[in-house]
């Protein structure tokens, strides 16, 4: 049996003044280029999870556009996010006309599962943990269902985990790979569309499956750039001081997401250092208290907000990058909040800034809200779920504001002289640790 | 070893440190990013180092062209004239 896997990668802004903007960006561009480059990490978990008398094929969007005939595959499954969930059902569509059975699944699938029903042989949601050896054991049996509900909980469990199958990535061009060392996040925040998600708790995969992963990787490619796809890595500072002193002897460059409560411990920070952490990408969201009210069900962001500059510091200071992520148009930002972005940019010395725009994505607890609120722009607008498309009424601006707010502030943040100021920054860092 | 062989083999020593890969082979037109996969937060350590073990300070706008060892010697020297200018 020959199965494909397809990867959606890749998102185009759809503002056009924005998109034109955004390509003569040094940093925005270069960013761009990061997050388009990196492999699946979910339908390498699927393939793992597919028995080893099946033929797995992994091909990403580019490899299979309509230009491209029709592979002659037994099955397909195809995993995609909001932004390109449009062009997932077209290929999904297409496979099916040619009588090839598809299955869908990943994120949007998960929170939008009648829609996407529409347009598959089945589909999977949640984690494909608990969900794929059981259909493809029915395909088998020529008895798939319309639907398998994936694992919530204990998905790092021995009786369900397994490794993802880094081998596929084999003579493709990716200099960075994907690792997962946890899944959820406690902070729950309003916005969120990542794998909180698909997941009942917290989750943390066990210290010695990360190592094990990571030499796995490191099979397949030499020095590649490890980035660790979870949403918030060290929740659990006694297991993230573990994980650290574990991976340190691999001698890698790494990156993760987390929250800003890394700082508060000296020593997590050095090992952070010592085990290869290259950037931290922490969600500030917005630059004072009075922005951050509501953002997550018990204000912890907005509690910690007092102690922004001084954790920036104290992690830089370890040659470690924060990439400071920015969300405008919350409901608290009036027009001012651009000039404040930038002025906290500029304070902060931050090495790294990501700016977006609220997003409300499907299924998050932001969209039910604005749709509640009748402030969505449109009824259905997936393929403006980018991060830099306006998709619902600002409440304390005009969606024209919100727009040229963020125009603005690219052009303040994103351009060659802040981005070279920024590099002299992380030398001058670099250059005061050196004995 | 001559003068211009110099700066290139400290310019080479700094790169090791930094990247922990042998560059004894690294020509001095090799692309560093694809040559050694070096990327571009390693590239900024070896510019720092550089910028530390000759006492200079490279140009600003340089930086993001400085991406092989020739390149990097070459502004070396350039920094290390201008600053024996009186």
């Amino acid at each position: 049996m020959r199965i494909g896997l397809i990867a959606m990668s890749g998102v185009r802004v759809r503002t056009e003044e924005l998109a034109k903007l955004g390509v003569t960006l040094p940093q925005f561009v270069s960013r761009g280029k990061v997050i388009a480059s990196l492999p699946s990490l979910g339908l390498l978990t699927v393939a793992g999870l597919t028995p080893p008398d099946c033929e797995v094929v992994y091909r990403e969007i580019a490899e299979v556009d309509s230009a491209t005939a029709i592979e002659p595959f037994d099955l397909v499954g195809i995993s995609s996010f909001t932004a390109q969930i449009d062009e997932a059902y077209a290929l999904a569509d297409r496979y099916r006309a040619a009588g090839v059975p598809v299955v869908l699944g990943g994120l949007h699938v998960s929170l939008m599962p009648d829609e996407a029903a529409t347009h598959a042989d089945s589909i999977v949601v949640n984690g494909a943990e608990g969900a794929w050896p059981a259909l493809i054991e029915d395909f088998r049996a020529g008895q798939m269902r319309p639907r398998y509900d994936g694992l919530r909980t204990r998905v790092f469990d021995d009786a369900n985990y397994v490794m993802p199958r880094f081998e596929l990535m084999a003579g493709r061009p990716y200099n960075r790979m994907t690792v997962q060392t946890s899944r959820g996040c406690p902070l729950d925040c309003e916005f969120c569309a990542a794998s909180i998600r698909i997941t009942s708790g917290y989750q943390q995969k066990p210290v010695e499956r990360v190592v094990a992963e990571i030499r796995r990787a490191l099979d397949v490619r030499k020095q590649p750039f490890f980035e660790f796809a979870d949403d918030n890595t060290f929740v659990n500072k006694k297991w993230g001081k573990a994980l650290l002193r574990a991976i340190e002897p691999l001698g890698i460059r790494w990156f993760t997401e987390t929250d800003i409560s890394i700082a508060d411990d000296e020593e997590l920070l050095d090992l952070l250092a010592d085990s290869g952490c290259r950037q931290l990408l922490i969600g500030l969201e917005s630059p004072g208290r009075d922005g951050l009210a509501g953002i997550d069900p018990h204000n912890w962001k907005q509690d910690r907000s007092g102690n922004y500059l001084r954790a920036i510091d104290r992690i830089q200071s370890r040659g470690i990058t924060v990439n400071g992520c920015f969300i405008l148009g919350l409901d608290t930002h009036t027009p001012a909040i651009f000039e404040s972005v930038q002025d906290f940019v500029r304070r902060s010395g931050l090495l790294e800034v990501q700016l977006t725009v609220q997003t409300p994505f499907p299924g998050t607890p932001l969209y039910r809200r604005l749709h509640t609120e009748r402030r969505l722009l449109a009824e259905r607008f997936w393929d403006r779920c980018t991060l830099f498309d306006v998709t619902f009424q600002p409440k304390h601006m005009s969606v024209g504001e919100l727009e040229s707010g963020l125009r603005w502030l690219f052009g303040e943040v994103y351009n060659a002289r802040e981005f070279l100021a920024r590099k002299r920054n992380y030398m001058e860092i670099v250059k005061a640790r050196m004995n | 070893m001559t003068a211009v062989n110099d700066v290139e083999a400290r310019v080479r020593a700094v790169m090791h440190d930094v990247s922990r890969q042998d560059t004894t082979s690294i020509g001095p037109d090799d692309d560093l990013v694809e040559v050694l996969g070096v990327d571009s937060l390693q590239g900024l350590q070896v510019l720092a180092g550089v910028e530390k073990r000759f006492g200079i300070r490279l140009p600003d706008e340089e930086l993001i062209h400085l991406r092989t060892i020739g390149r990097i010697a070459d502004a070396v020297r350039r920094a290390q004239s201008a600053e024996e200018v009186p």
